[in-house]
């Protein structure tokens, strides 16, 4: 799904007065709401794939709830390790983008010296970025999650 | 040879194992915490993980955060540097199990050394001299009389835990002692997590003189020679030099021998130095040995022009030494001045900060060692040594006005350092004729108070000259 497309159909929707779009082609899924703050999107992809979606490909200005109550945090990593999504290799994500989530909620796995510890998101919200890869190494601080919190 | 090598520090001795590194084409991995982000060895690394925030304990003490990075680094060694971890069994062991290369000696002989009183024992039975003390821990006041009176003050309580300088406490009475006793434990027990101290004889106005070695893993060991580590401010160095100016050429065999014999006996391997006290009567002792690389190694390294970390790195990688004592040339002089972010006309507060101007000496026979550069932060959360200079020339007297004319050269601004005071060491007769002891620097600060709105005076006259 190219910028240009998403582009093109937030454009579609303005001029239609849509306020809801949902496509899935070539096991890509998205859907692009319409509110009186602006557009918001989803994309996701098939948790084989993994690919998460970050702010560069998916959003075009106006999209990602910018509403003047909400606010943006991030969980951050608190341990050097390897970030897992989910439990297993086939297991589904702990969480995906639009997943609401409490201080409890696991959100991911981050693997050291070959423990798996279960990262807790400590804030509550809803996840609206996914910023690493499954498998992809992190560092102490890192962002791993971007959460919209109110 | 090691494909990629974690660094496990900071500051300049990480800005100097990474230079080794790349000299011997070795990928390095350096490990910061959130207030080394723009640090100068983050920088100078292939690749780089934060292990935590600013302290410590947080980062740079973390070993599971550590062997993390080095197992998403994939790594084959850790090379610990001086401080932090580098003199811990604890981490030397794990990497051991983690079948990560430590860089240093193996965990046994770190223990066999880290605890001083079995050292003590340890050296005894080798036939190494030690210090006149206690035969081990003392462990109440009542005890510490008995010894005190035994050996004859004034007598000295050290950390069992720990050297360094820290759990030190002299005493000259019976009054001192019981407070002094009482004192060393407290700090014994938050620097090393360990209140036993020993106590031994306080050597009258000693020179401290230690001996590098190296040892390989087939048991063979040389010395590079000894360096003078005298001038001390409370038991912290401030300047060292090779040849020391007092060590005849008898003495020197004399305890570069026991200094060989002290690594053989607790079977080291790799860079140590071992650290002896020589009296005014030509008697020298065993205090302890550092199973690390020092700080004042760079002395070393210009005298004999052999490079310790890259000789560290090769031994840790199983290669053997390839030389002998006597193919080991004493070539030059060398003296090191340690520069600390502090202001040594007020008791040498910490002065952390920006530094806004850095112009670094230059010129035949001048050697920085230094991870500042213009416009670096430095961060209240570390110790505050800066840079090291360090000048050598044909012979000692040649390296000393080398020294003095490296130090007006050196400009920091931004904040203060001890350069005014090494350039009132190098100015001082006695200390140019080689004329000095662990005493010496006290004598110097006391003296100089009436100097100080001068010494000031030019400072700020250089400061306006850089601007």
């Amino acid at each position: 799904m190219e910028l240009e497309q998403i582009k093109a159909i937030i454009a579609m929707m303005k001029e239609n007065d849509l306020s809801e779009f949902s496509m899935e082609e070539d096991g890509l899924k998205i859907r692009i709401k319409r509110g009186p703050e602006g557009f918001q999107q989803t994309v996701s992809v098939p948790p084989p794939a993994a690919v998460p979606a970050t702010p560069a490909e998916a959003a075009p200005a106006q999209a990602a709830a910018a509403a003047s109550d909400a606010e943006i945090k991030y969980i951050t990593s608190p341990m050097v390790g390897t970030f897992y999504r989910g439990p297993s290799p086939e297991a589904p994500p702990y969480v995906e983008v639009g997943k609401q989530v409490d201080e409890e909620a696991v959100v991911c796995i981050i693997e050291a010296m070959k423990v798996m510890n279960e990262i807790k998101a400590e804030i509550r919200g809803v996840i609206t970025v996914v910023l690493v890869e499954n498998a992809k190494p992190v560092e102490f601080g890192q962002k791993l999650f971007e959460v919209r919190v109110k | 040879m090691f494909d990629k090598i974690l660094i496990a520090n900071r500051g300049e001795i990480a800005v100097r194992v990474i230079r080794a590194c790349k000299e011997l084409g070795i990928r390095t991995l350096a490990v910061y915490s959130q207030a080394d982000a723009d640090s100068l060895h983050v920088q100078l690394a292939d690749e780089a993980i934060c292990i935590g925030p600013g302290p410590s304990t947080e980062s740079y003490l973390k070993i599971d955060r550590i062997i993390s990075a080095a197992e998403v680094g994939d790594v084959e060694a850790i090379h610990p540097g001086y401080g932090f971890l580098a003199e811990n069994a604890h981490f030397a062991e794990v990497c051991e199990n983690c079948n990560i290369k430590f860089i240093g000696p193996p965990s046994a002989a770190i223990r066999a050394m880290g605890d001083k009183v079995a050292a003590r024992e340890t050296m005894r039975k080798a036939g190494v001299p030690i210090v006149p003390g206690s035969d081990g821990p003392v462990d109440s006041e009542a005890d510490a009389l008995k010894v005190a009176r035994r050996i004859g003050y004034p007598v000295i309580i050290k950390a069992a835990g720990g050297g360094g300088g820290c759990g030190m406490r002299a005493a000259h009475n019976d009054p001192s002692l019981v407070k002094a006793f009482h004192t060393a434990r407290s700090e014994a027990e938050r620097a090393f997590a360990n209140p036993a101290v020993y106590i031994e004889k306080l050597i009258d106005s000693p020179h401290h003189i230690e001996f590098q070695i190296l040892a390989d893993r087939k048991g063979k060991v040389v010395h590079l020679g000894e360096r003078d580590c005298s001038l001390q401010r409370r038991y912290q160095k401030l300047l060292e030099e090779s040849p020391s100016p007092i060590l005849t050429s008898d003495l020197r065999k004399k305890m570069g021998k026991a200094a060989i014999k002290a690594a053989e006996s607790v079977k080291y391997v790799n860079a140590g130095t071992v650290e002896m006290l020589l009296d005014a009567t030509g008697d020298f002792y065993f205090i302890e040995m550092n199973t690390r690389i020092q700080v004042e190694h760079p002395v070393t390294e210009e005298v004999t022009g052999i490079d310790i970390v890259k000789e560290q790195i090769r031994l840790a990688a199983g290669e053997e030494l390839g030389y002998d004592q006597k193919n080991i040339e004493f070539q030059k002089a060398a003296v090191e001045c340690r520069i600390n972010a502090e202001d040594p006309f007020n008791n040498f507060q910490p002065c952390p900060g920006r530094i806004d101007f850095l112009y670094t000496p230059g010129g035949h026979g001048v050697r920085v060692d230094t991870h500042v550069y213009s416009g670096y932060v430095i961060p209240p959360t570390y110790d505050s040594m800066i840079a090291k200079l360090i000048c050598y020339g044909r012979d000692r007297r040649t390296a000393m006005d080398r020294m003095a004319r490296a130090l007006d050269e050196f400009m920091i601004r931004g904040v203060n350092t001890t350069i005014p005071l090494h350039k009132l060491i190098l100015k001082d007769p006695n200390f140019r004729r080689g004329r000095y002891s662990t005493a010496f620097i006290d004598r110097l600060l006391a003296a100089t108070q009436p100097l100080v709105p001068a010494a000031k005076a030019e400072e700020q006259t250089l400061k306006t000259q850089a601007a």
